[in-house]
C-alpha cells in the first residue's frame, strides 16, 4: 500500500512537507490515463476561465443575447443587433449605409438598394479599396445571410478594431429583409428564394 | 519490420515523439487561446455543435491543447497526456472529414485564427493530421 521507504527515507527531515509530497507522489502515480487525460482538461478549463477573465477578447461562456457567437464582452454594447423594422426605418430615413456581407454572387443577384458589397470571406482582397467607401461618421448597417450567419457579425468585430465605432448588425440578416417585402435591388433573373417576388 | 518497431517503440523515440506532438499542440493553441472570438466563430463554421456550446468549447478546446501539449513536453503523464492528444486528433479528424463532405469552404482553425489569410479544411489538412494522431497513439500506448 502506502510506500513506506518514501516515508522514512524523507519523513525524518522534513516529515510534513516531504510526507505529504510522498503521499501525492505514491497517489499521483496510482492514477490511471484516462482519469489522468480528465485531469489535464479539468486543467485546461480552470486555466481558460481565469485567462478569459482577464483577456480583453474574452467571451460569455454562453451566446450573447441573439445567439450572437464569439462576440468578445468588451465589444456586445458596441455592436448591437437591429431588427428588420429598425433597419427600413434608418434606410428610409437615409440614416445608415447598408453593408452587405455575403458574397459577391450573392449581392450581383439581389440586396438592398444602395447597399455596397463587402464579402466578408473575400476581406483582403476588398479592404485595401473599400475603406474609402465605408464613412466612420455614418451608422453602418451589416448584414448577411440570415440566421446564424456569422459573417455579419464577425465584420463588425473586425471593423470595431479598425476604428470604426457606429455600427449595427440586422438580425436575421437578408432573410427578414425579403421575407418583410422590403425594397430590394433584384437581378433580371431573380433571386431564388423569392420566386414570384419583385 | 521488426527492427523498425523496435526503432518506433524505443524510449528516446518516443520521448522525442512525445516532444514534437506537444510542441505542435502548445504552437496550434496560442493563436487560439488569445483569440477566443475568432475561435468560436470558425467552430461556428464547421456546423457541429449546437450553439449554445460553441462559446465554452472555444474556450476549454485550446487550453486543453495547451496543457496537453504542455504535458507531453514536461514528460509529465505522458500516456494520460498521449491519450487526449490521440483523443483530440481523432476529434480534429472528424471534423475536417465532416466538412470536405458537406462540401463547406472554411477556414481550418489550426493554428492561425486571427489572420485574414487561412488553411482552409480540406483533405490534404486531414492526412496531415494522421502522423499527429500516430505519434500521440504511440506515446499513449509506449510512453
Amino acid at each position: 500500500m502506502f510506500p513506506e521507504k518514501l516515508m522514512s527515507d524523507q519523513g525524518e527531515s522534513c516529515p510534513l512537507i516531504c510526507g505529504t509530497a510522498a503521499l501525492a507522489r505514491w497517489a499521483l502515480a496510482r492514477v490511471p490515463h484516462a482519469t489522468r487525460a480528465a485531469i489535464l482538461v479539468a486543467a485546461a478549463v480552470a486555466a481558460g476561465a481565469a485567462f478569459n477573465a482577464l483577456n480583453p477578447f474574452g467571451i460569455p461562456w454562453l451566446p450573447s443575447p441573439g445567439n450572437r457567437i464569439g462576440i468578445p464582452r468588451a465589444f456586445e454594447a458596441r455592436l448591437p443587433q437591429i431588427d428588420a423594422a429598425q433597419a427600413l426605418t434608418l434606410y428610409q430615413a437615409g440614416e445608415a449605409l447598408f453593408v452587405d456581407s455575403r458574397d459577391a454572387k450573392d449581392y450581383r443577384r439581389d440586396h438592398v438598394p444602395g447597399a455596397i458589397n463587402f464579402p466578408m470571406r473575400e476581406w483582403p482582397d476588398f479592404w485595401p479599396a473599400i475603406q474609402s467607401d465605408l464613412p466612420r461618421d455614418r451608422l453602418l448597417v451589416l448584414y448577411c445571410y440570415g440566421a446564424h450567419c456569422g459573417l455579419s457579425t464577425r465584420q463588425g468585430k473586425t471593423l470595431l478594431e479598425e476604428g470604426y465605432e457606429k455600427l449595427a448588425v440586422l438580425d436575421y440578416g437578408w432573410v427578414t429583409w425579403i421575407e418583410h417585402g422590403y425594397p430590394t435591388v433584384l437581378h433580371p433573373e431573380g433571386y431564388p428564394t423569392r420566386e414570384g417576388g419583385g | 519490420m521488426r527492427a523498425l518497431w523496435r526503432l518506433v517503440t524505443h524510449p528516446v523515440f518516443v520521448r522525442l515523439t512525445g516532444l514534437v506532438v506537444g510542441g505542435v499542440f502548445v504552437w496550434a493553441s496560442l493563436d487560439k487561446v488569445t483569440r477566443p472570438d475568432r475561435f468560436a466563430d470558425i467552430v461556428h463554421d464547421y456546423d457541429m455543435l449546437p450553439l449554445v456550446f460553441i462559446n465554452a468549447f472555444a474556450l476549454v478546446m485550446p487550453w486543453t491543447e495547451m496543457t496537453t501539449g504542455a504535458a507531453l513536453i514536461v514528460g509529465v503523464w505522458r500516456r494520460g497526456a498521449g491519450l487526449l492528444a490521440a483523443a483530440l486528433t481523432v476529434a480534429f479528424l472528424i471534423a475536417i472529414a465532416q466538412a470536405e463532405i458537406r462540401g463547406l469552404e472554411i477556414q481550418c482553425g489550426c493554428f492561425d485564427v486571427s489572420g485574414m489569410t487561412h488553411s482552409q479544411a480540406s483533405w490534404d489538412l486531414f492526412l496531415r493530421d494522421i502522423p499527429l494522431l500516430l505519434g500521440a497513439a504511440l506515446v499513449w500506448r509506449r510512453g
